[in-house]
């Protein structure tokens, strides 16, 4: 037994040098011909992976950020809320609100020859809308619901005009319409590859847009590179043509910290999704735009179909049982406000600000409020119990739980224990979590929600809305949600809004806690970058200086 | 009547030796393969639904297929021979969640894994080879093992951590997330290498000491490359590690640390790549990683085997134990 | 991560033992924190007090506080018990199959045995880490499946010695000679062969410990094992990756920790061993 143990030694010999060749072989990849204008963007990029590349089918922002640059879409929305052309040169909107008639332009093609025309849009409304695509966002962006929502369809007038049906009017469609939710794909790719979008890749992934994807490594990178015959920017673009950029390079770098430490050191030029925490530390030469969220802000649901929350007493105890703006101050670096109601302050024409003369937290109320409800009993561990049973709320949020919010947590389960309220939390990859998500079987759940538009309430609180996770039914909600899409008068709307927000507060279906931005920091070599309304970095007229 | 020749001198013995060897490298993979196959098998759950993981939401049309391509509607022996006859043409099948085929997902992050350990293993030499030399006398022998015992028992994630905290952040020689760039990979190579040499370490240090009991290798050693061949040829058979555990020990740190330590220092490769298949049951990711990890260990210990018949005639036998 | 590396009598026995005191010593104050935690710190692991987040270690506060105001060195001690927990459980698991199949080998028929060898063999080819990453593959992250994952990774490695060991036993002389005797041979195997495997088992285990609790503290760290606010040492570690730049201390002192732990395990491990061949040579 002891003669063999010179073997291992030479192993480790023959393995480094065999491996030392490799490495030389592998680390050649070094950037550096001459004029090219490449930029590096560093996104957190989660679950990108995991069947999101399809901003038509998905309902999470990376998505619509990441295939911003591949997707155009009808009409531009200007940071002051106006919109503007863009692959379609005009439209009519008829008197009662149930047709919008849009004339394309002529000149535009996808990046596989395909030309861009009336079928094309209707072909990609049908994308959305197909049963088969299972759209979380889009679908409900545009009004369309299986069961009889507003939209009725799109139709082909003639080659370059395509007109849309309501059946009921439809104030959002415009700022919808504007979104890379709604953007084009080459009709090639929706007639043969339509369930090869969700997990995306070139050939797959394509549109009309200055950037074609030319390379996609899962969980790493995606590579852009500029699509020369691009022409057709948006009317508010302060470019044309094709983009100065010859390579966008969007890195997904998970770790907020190798984010910002990434841009500092120069290895990127953009760092998307910074956190409050990381954006002490990111160096000199740099800019941080910070964009607050309109939309609904980051929020708990409590689901009134299951377990303790039935009771909206136990739901009101919940809210008033800790203490949100210490602790949002606290961990956010005062970087994002406290949430007052469920829709952010920069939400258009809806944010009921006297929300925020309301108490928030009150320890007392809560425990008054429990003991009315019946959790009078403790147990040995200070639980409040009723009949034998603890008072108890399961919380599951689907990983990768960013760690401001896992403390957010810890701060809230730690606050309730002192009312007597225990939180049992559960980190769920995603498919265990649609498991739970799908019936139902959970109390609390976590999310934000942006979006321009406050008709995004109804797909939470409306009976049958994809995201209603606080399983509201009720429908007085839900006649109030219709006739504020209904409604394009922005102070009618505005009071609709602020009865939902009221009733909200009063019945805490739905627990705001902050505001979040999107902050994106970005070297002072680059030039041109614009943002969106919801703070997304556009990189179509970027430049990048002696990169 | 005279007696048979010994074996070994038989000229077909090596080639039996080393048909002998193939075959049990193959028993080692199609053992992987059956456990990999047995557990697909024994997850509960449609394995349609389970190979889709979050992308619950496909056409019919794809399910057909990935039930076609698994024989699912067969019976399970059926479906087992379909599998091995598959594997044994090179297909690993395809990841269904990402769209891909499972050996292109694989040989993406080959490349970046393989840089990563490579440069560990240099690394760990080196470092092995200086805290042999630096071992000299009782105290310096008894600081190096306390550092040795240190650099083995130190989780991978850790050391890591703390390489980010000290050279990344305070004193900044180091970028943080740079790929395809050395400077980038000496940090996560280093954190790769510290376990590892210092179980080489442990070992080199060993050989020499039973070594420095005899005059003749004390003076060998100090002539220089001699004495790293004699220590290699003589010396460390005293040293009681057994060299599959050795081996294995190597490998599996180098593997299984990579999945930390890409995961530490946002790299991307194959540890990732294994993370994530977990993370979202990426079946058929998760079992051709399976697969690749038992290849490569089989394969190097043949090829240890072989040199060191090649090296050490002795062993020439035929009956080297196993 | 230990590899048992066969004999090690680098120094006199001496010497070890002042080693393998500090360690043990090292391991009871682990007891302690996993049985009456309240008695090493005063603070409390859970209740967060955002106005005191991300203190630099003092003497209020030995390992700093985390992000949420938590006393790092509460959290650190109240996970005690769970990370030894884990430890002790899985090493336990795997020792009692390890020792229950490689006796089995060792006794069994030569067809059966050679099986068996095969399957030990198999799984040995993979990498311990790599081996419960895979066993959570399949059965799904959280903390039994982890403490499954660890156990099963290193039941092969108790396995085998447990089969050499009984093989040698099973050919020595007085178990043989008991044979001869007509003691049936199930007796001589519960009254030799077990308590002469357990020994150097034992010994193992304790290596092994070390080895389980950094596994559990790796698999952790991924999110793969128990969920939060349970102070795990891995978890604490995990939460302060974040806060390198700004707060070296919550991510740096749980992994001193598991460190010196594995250290201990280890030392004390080497030294019972030593002792070990000492007598019984």
């Amino acid at each position: 037994m002891p003669a063999r143990a010179p073997r291992s030694l030479r192993t480790a010999g023959a393995v480094a040098g065999l491996a030392i060749a490799g490495l030389l072989a592998g680390c050649t990849a070094a950037s550096g011909d001459g004029d090219q204008q490449s930029l590096t963007y560093a996104i957190e990029g989660a679950n990108l992976s995991a069947g999101h590349m399809d901003p038509h089918s998905s309902q999470l922002d990376v998505s619509a950020l990441v295939q911003r640059a591949v997707l155009d879409s009808l009409v531009a929305q200007d940071l002051d809320g106006s919109f503007q052309p863009w692959l379609a040169e005009s439209w009519t909107i008829s008197p009662d609100e149930l047709q919008y008639e849009f004339t394309l332009r002529e000149d535009v093609t996808f990046h596989d020859g395909e030309p861009f025309n009336a079928d094309a849009v209707v072909a990609n409304f049908e994308h959305v809308t197909a049963p088969e695509t299972a759209s979380a966002q889009a679908a409900s962006m545009i009004g369309y619901s299986a069961d009889g929502g507003s939209f009725l369809g799109a139709e082909a007038v003639d080659e370059f005009t395509v007109r849309f049906d309501f059946s009921k009017p439809y104030a959002p469609f415009l700022q919808a319409l504007s979104t890379s939710q709604l953007g084009f794909y080459s009709p090639a790719v929706l007639d043969g590859k339509a369930d090869e979008l969700k997990t995306g890749g070139p050939g797959i992934s394509v549109g009309t847009g200055p950037f074609v994807l030319s390379e996609y490594t899962p969980d790493q990178e995606l590579v852009y590179t500029a699509n020369p015959d691009y022409d057709w920017a948006p009317a508010n673009a302060e470019h044309s043509g094709a983009s100065d950029l010859d390579e966008l390079v969007v890195r997904i770098l998970p770790e907020p910290s190798v984010r910002a430490g990434a841009l500092t050191s120069g290895e990127v030029q953009v760092a998307g999704n910074v956190t409050p925490s990381t954006v002490g530390s990111i160096g000199d030469g740099t800019t941080v735009n910070s964009v607050e969220l309109p939309g609904l802000p980051y929020s708990l649901y409590l689901n009134q179909n299951n377990g303790v929350f039935a009771d909206v007493k136990v739901r009101q105890a919940f809210q008033l049982g800790f203490d949100p703006q210490d602790a949002v101050d606290g961990i956010f670096f005062g970087q994002y406000p406290r949430a007052w109601s469920i829709l952010g302050p920069t939400t258009p024409d809806s944010y009921d600000s006297s929300l925020e003369q309301r108490p928030s937290v009150d320890i007392d109320r809560a425990n008054a409020l429990l003991d009315e409800a019946g959790w009078t009993e403790r147990d040995a561990e200070g639980y409040r119990t009723k009949d034998g049973e603890r008072l108890s709320a399961r919380w599951i949020a689907y990983t990768p739980i960013p760690d401001d919010r896992a403390s957010l947590a810890d701060v809230i389960q730690s606050d309730l224990k002192g009312i007597g309220f225990e939180i049992v939390r559960e980190a769920l990859e995603p498919a265990a979590y649609n498991e739970q998500y799908g019936p139902k079987t959970f109390d609390i759940t976590d999310w934000g929600f942006s979006g321009v538009d406050a008709d995004l309430l109804r797909s939470h609180l409306a009976t049958d809305g994809f995201q209603n996770a606080s399983g509201v039914s009720d429908p007085a909600i839900d006649t109030l949600l219709e006739d504020a899409v209904a409604t394009s008068d922005p102070a009618e709307r505005a009071a609709l809004y602020t009865e939902l927000q009221q009733w909200n507060a009063e019945n805490v279906a739905i627990v705001p806690l902050y505001v979040p931005s999107m902050i994106t920091a970005f070297s002072d070599s680059v030039t041109g970058l614009a943002f969106d309304l919801y703070g997304r970095p556009l990189f179509y007229g970027v430049q990048v200086q002696g990169s | 009547m005279r007696p048979d020749p010994p074996k070994r001198a038989t000229p077909g013995a090596p080639v039996r030796w080393l048909l002998g060897r193939l075959g049990g490298l193959l028993l080692v993979v199609w053992g992987a393969a059956t456990a990999g196959f047995l557990a697909l098998t024994l997850i509960p759950g449609d394995p349609v639904e389970v190979m889709l993981g979050v992308q619950a939401q496909v056409s019919e049309q794809l399910k057909a297929q990935i039930r076609a391509d698994w024989g699912l509607d067969d019976p399970p022996i059926a479906r087992y021979l379909q599998y091995l006859g598959r594997l044994a043409t090179g297909d690993l099948g395809e990841s269904y969640q990402l769209r891909q085929p499972v050996s292109s997902v694989i040989g993406q992050q080959l490349p970046a894994t393989l840089q990563l350990t490579a440069l560990a293993l240099a690394f760990a030499l080196v470092l092995a080879t200086i805290a042999t030399l630096a071992a000299r006398g009782r105290r310096s022998t008894r600081i190096v093992s306390l550092v040795e015992l240190t650099a083995v028992s130190s989780p991978t994630f850790w050391t890591g951590l703390v390489l980010i905290a000290v050279f990344v952040f305070q004193v900044g020689w180091f970028p943080i997330a740079e790929t395809g760039s050395l400077r980038a990979l000496v940090l996560p190579a280093l954190t790769l290498a510290l376990p590892v040499a210092g179980v080489i370490s442990q070992v080199l240090r060993q050989g020499l000491d039973a070594a420095s009991a005899r005059p003749f290798a004390t003076t060998a050693i100090a002539r220089g490359i001699g004495g790293g061949r004699l220590l290699l040829r003589h010396t460390l058979r005293h040293a009681a590690a057994d060299s599959v555990t050795l081996v294995g020990y190597l490998v599996g740190t180098l593997i299984g640390g990579a999945v930390l330590v890409e995961t530490v220092f946002a790299r991307p490769g194959l540890g990732r790549v294994t993370l994530r298949a977990i993370i979202d049951r990426d079946l058929p990711v998760v079992l051709g990683i399976i697969l690749l990890a038992a290849v490569t260990f089989a394969l190097i210990n043949l090829v240890v085997d072989v040199l060191y018949r090649w090296i050490d005639p002795r062993l020439r036998t035929g009956s080297v134990a196993t | 991560m230990t590899v048992p590396l066969g004999r090690t009598r680098l120094r006199p026995l001496r010497a070890g033992l002042a080693g393998a005191i500090a360690a043990s010593a090292f391991l009871l104050v682990l007891v302690v924190a996993a049985v009456a935690p309240a008695l090493l710190t005063g603070a409390d692991p859970i209740q967060t007090q955002v106005l005191q987040a991300l203190r630099a270690p003092s003497i209020e506060h030995p390992f700093g506080t985390d992000q949420t105001g938590r006393d790092v060195f509460a959290r650190v001690v109240y996970g005690t018990r769970y990370s030894l927990a884990i430890g002790v459980l899985a090493t336990t698991i795997a020792m009692t199959a390890g020792l229950l199949v490689g006796t089995l080998a060792g006794l069994a028929p030569r067809v059966i045995d050679g099986a068996i060898s095969r399957v030990i063999e198999v799984l040995m080819s993979f990498p311990e880490f790599l081996l419960a990453l895979l066993v959570i593959a399949i059965l799904g992250p959280g903390p039994v499946s982890l403490v499954i994952a660890i156990s099963l990774a290193a039941v092969p490695v108790y396995a085998r010695v447990a089969r050499v060991q009984t093989f040698t036993v099973r050919r020595s002389g007085y178990v043989r000679a008991a044979l001869i005797l007509g003691v049936p041979k199930w007796r001589s195997v519960l009254r030799h062969v077990v308590p002469n495997t357990l020994g150097p088992l034992l010994v193992m285990a304790t290596i092994g410990f070390g080895t389980a609790i950094a596994s559990a503290a790796g698999l952790s760290f991924l999110g793969l094992g128990p969920q939060p606010p349970t102070p795990g040492w891995g978890l604490i570690l995990s939460e302060g990756r974040n806060f390198l730049g700004t707060a070296w201390w919550i991510a740096v002192f749980p992994g001193l920790v598991v460190t010196v732990t594995v250290i201990s395990a280890s030392v004390l491990g080497r030294f019972l061993r030593a002792r070990g061949e000492g007598t019984a040579a």
